[in-house]
């Protein structure tokens, strides 16, 4: 579904991506650890093509397309979403409104027929349903004085409607109480499908125990270091990332995936 | 002075006996000034950055007469309000009524015949509009040469009168004509009134209206004003509020520039008693090659007054817009509290946004602020919405009229507000392609 090759990207004239490689397949749970700084946030906004993130070397292709050639709401039309570490505050935007926007949006460009308020409204009863959450959030302003576990909760919600092929949650966890984490952790996994990929960026190994990938990397200084199951995310909790300085990689690379599909290797 | 002034000057209305004396008296001293200073220029402080000359190279003439023959195409209401009262070409459409609510409505000519309570002292003293130059205010001293047409309102004490609309049109006519008419509000103690205005015309027209407008609130009164102007391309709008507000009264105003050619607003009030309160706001969106002109004052006299000002202005295509907004707390004022928030987006390289926040302070104990800003749409919205689906076109125009109904989101009336809303998103200019 998405294989990044040999990825190199700068901001602000600052190279943090130097040659990354993943390959992602349907139904997989990619984690990305790394340490601040490491390039993880800069993955995923290169990832939804936000403006300032200049590819300077490699390619990403999704579905066969090649994802740097789309305009950022074209992604999100092919399949791509990104939860947002800070989600944005609308003031003046109904949730509601704009959610059906960008779903009427994304079916406009499958060349499927818009929804209509009331056919919309019941796929949204149905999605909240599934996610347990209440519809509070429904009619107020998208994010505007949402507190934390609200705003973080909301993109699960948005992505439940959206139904994209490839979730990329960025820091997700980050600003959460242990409750609010638990209840966005089983919003992703009533999410999980077959078809569905879904790239974790975390700092922390907590939301790996709600959410269990089946592949971790561990990015540093913009390439992947090391690559593995569940388990490696545990290693780093104990470990903590300072093996990165003392050459410890050797010894966690022998963590082998326990499926073979999923690939990261450092350049 | 201008030729044009001059014409104007030589086409005042002489002697009516048909008036009493006063208003004669308050005709004549308008006309000496008009005749003496003429129309603002931009040599005045608070008309610097608005071309006059429309009204002469249309040969712009006083009005004498309602232009059209035959009844024209009213546009339909902003909401259904059963009390409900037309001007057309400046000209009140109806008799002197009492509405079953306790609204009393006059025509200017019967009320200063009844002499209702408070309206001589009112239109005898309409303030000076604090510019230097006595130019700055030839509109008001036109209005006052031609005193004749309009409309006094008048609600007894503890009446609440509920919802008044005025409609204002023009009738069709093929040369430009300049219509004046005096509106005045008075509340006597405790009455309450929610008054509409509506400024909109089915067809294009090049006539101009002057329109100065007095309101009195007595002690506790409540004015909630609304104000929708929705003109045609070419149609010419000065208007000047008023408004003097006793100890605990409170006037609210929601003003919407959606439309016309070139446009004028002055909104003064003056907080003359102790714990008044206004509440002054405003959108004004604009498109083409319009013209739109708000003056804000607030003087707060009496201590412990509440003023605060919210307005948002976009402007698209080649459009201006001005917005001044004054707030002054005199002398003895203390405890007062004044808040200013003005924001504005250009959408066009061609547009222009002008906006001056002034504040002047000679009390002690005061809360103030103020703000104005003249900027984008937050990017980090925008690409947030991208990143949904949403192409980059629509996105900025969700975030440009979200941020207009931010306005009428604030109005108590939710029919009012819903109404407006979609007034606002109907109006909104086309966003030009920012890759081009």
């Amino acid at each position: 579904m998405l294989k990044i090759s040999n990825l190199h990207a700068k901001v602000a004239g600052k190279e943090i991506l130097k040659g990354l490689d993943l390959q992602v397949n349907g139904g997989e749970i990619h984690a990305i650890m790394g340490p601040n700084g490491a390039g993880k946030s800069t993955l995923g906004n290169v990832l939804a093509g936000r403006e300032g993130y200049e590819v300077t070397a490699g390619s990403i292709e999704f579905n066969g397309k090649n994802l740097l050639e789309l305009e950022p709401e074209e992604r999100a039309c092919e399949g791509v979403f990104m939860a947002f570490q800070y989600p944005v505050e609308i003031p003046g935007v109904n949730n509601t409104y704009f959610l059906r926007a960008a779903l009427n949006a994304q079916r406009k460009y499958r060349g499927e027929p818009p929804l209509d308020s009331v056919g919309f409204l019941k796929l949204v009863r149905e999605k909240l349903k599934v996610l347990h959450i209440g519809d509070e959030l429904l009619h107020r302003a998208v994010n505007e004085g949402f507190s934390g576990g609200e705003k973080k909760r909301n993109e699960i919600f948005q992505m439940a409607v959206l139904e994209p092929m490839l979730a990329l949650l960025d820091e997700t966890d980050s600003g959460l109480d242990i409750d609010a984490l638990r209840t966005v952790a089983e919003g992703v996994n009533r999410l999980r499908s077959p078809d569905r990929a879904m790239i974790v960026v975390t700092h922390y190994q907590r939301l790996l125990d709600h959410i269990v990938p089946d592949f971790v990397h561990v990015l540093a200084d913009g390439k992947f270091v090391a690559s593995g199951g569940a388990d490696l995310a545990l290693k780093l909790e104990e470990q903590g990332y300072a093996w990165l300085e003392e050459g410890g990689i050797q010894s966690l690379q022998n963590n082998e995936p326990d499926k073979g599909s999923g690939q990261a290797t450092s350049q | 002075m201008s030729e044009f002034a001059t014409q104007l000057g030589q086409d005042l209305p002489g002697r009516d006996q048909g008036l009493p004396d006063w208003v004669a008296a308050v005709r004549a001293r308008g006309a000496e000034q008009f005749i003496n200073h003429g129309l603002p220029t931009r040599k005045d402080e608070t008309w610097k950055y608005t071309r006059l000359g429309f009204l002469d190279q249309r040969k712009t003439r006083l009005a004498t007469a309602v232009n059209a023959q035959a009844e024209p195409e009213w546009p339909a209401p902003i909401i259904d309000v059963e009390q409900q009262v037309r001007f057309l070409d400046g000209v009140l459409q109806s008799g002197s009524r009492n509405f079953a609510s306790g609204l009393k409505m006059f025509s200017l000519r019967d009320a200063v015949k009844q002499n209702v309570p408070g309206l001589q002292k009112l239109l005898e003293t309409l303030p000076s509009t604090h510019d230097k130059h006595l130019s700055a205010d030839g509109f008001s001293a036109l209005n006052d040469a031609t005193l004749d047409n309009g409309m006094v309102v008048h609600v007894a004490a503890g009446v609440d009168a509920g919802r008044l609309l005025t409609m204002w049109s023009a009738a069709s006519g093929s040369s430009a004509k300049l219509f004046n008419t005096r509106i005045c509000i008075l509340l006597e103690a405790g009455a309450s009134l929610q008054w509409l205005e509506q400024f909109e015309t089915a067809f294009d027209h090049s006539n101009s209206t002057n329109v100065v407008v007095q309101v009195q609130l007595a002690e506790g009164a409540t004015l909630r004003h609304c104000r929708l102007q929705h003109e045609s391309e070419n149609a010419g709008l000065v208007t000047r509020t008023e408004v003097n507000q006793q100890a605990t009264s409170s006037y609210s105003y929601f003003g919407f520039d959606l439309g016309g050619g070139w446009v004028r607003h002055d909104l003064h009030t003056c907080l003359s008693g102790e714990n008044a309160k206004t509440s002054l706001n405003g959108a004004y969106i604009l498109d083409k090659s319009r013209h739109v002109d708000n003056h804000a004052r607030v003087d707060h006299i009496g201590k412990n007054g509440y003023s605060e000002q919210y307005f948002r202005g976009v402007a698209g295509d080649s459009s201006k817009a001005v917005f001044n907004t004054a707030v002054h707390v005199h002398k003895g004022a203390d405890g007062a509290e004044a808040r200013q928030s003005n924001a504005n987006i250009l959408l066009s390289k061609l547009a222009e946004i002008d906006t001056k926040p002034e504040l002047e302070i000679d009390a002690d104990e005061v809360v103030a602020n103020h703000g104005a800003t003249v900027g984008q749409l937050d990017e980090k919205a925008v690409f947030y919405m991208r990143s949904r689906g949403i192409n980059e076109l629509q996105a900025r125009q969700m975030l440009t009229t979200a941020f207009c109904r931010s306005v009428s989101d604030k109005l108590i009336d939710r029919k009012l507000a819903s109404a407006l809303a979609q007034r606002i998103m109907d109006v909104m200019p086309q966003l030009e392609d920012p890759d081009e």
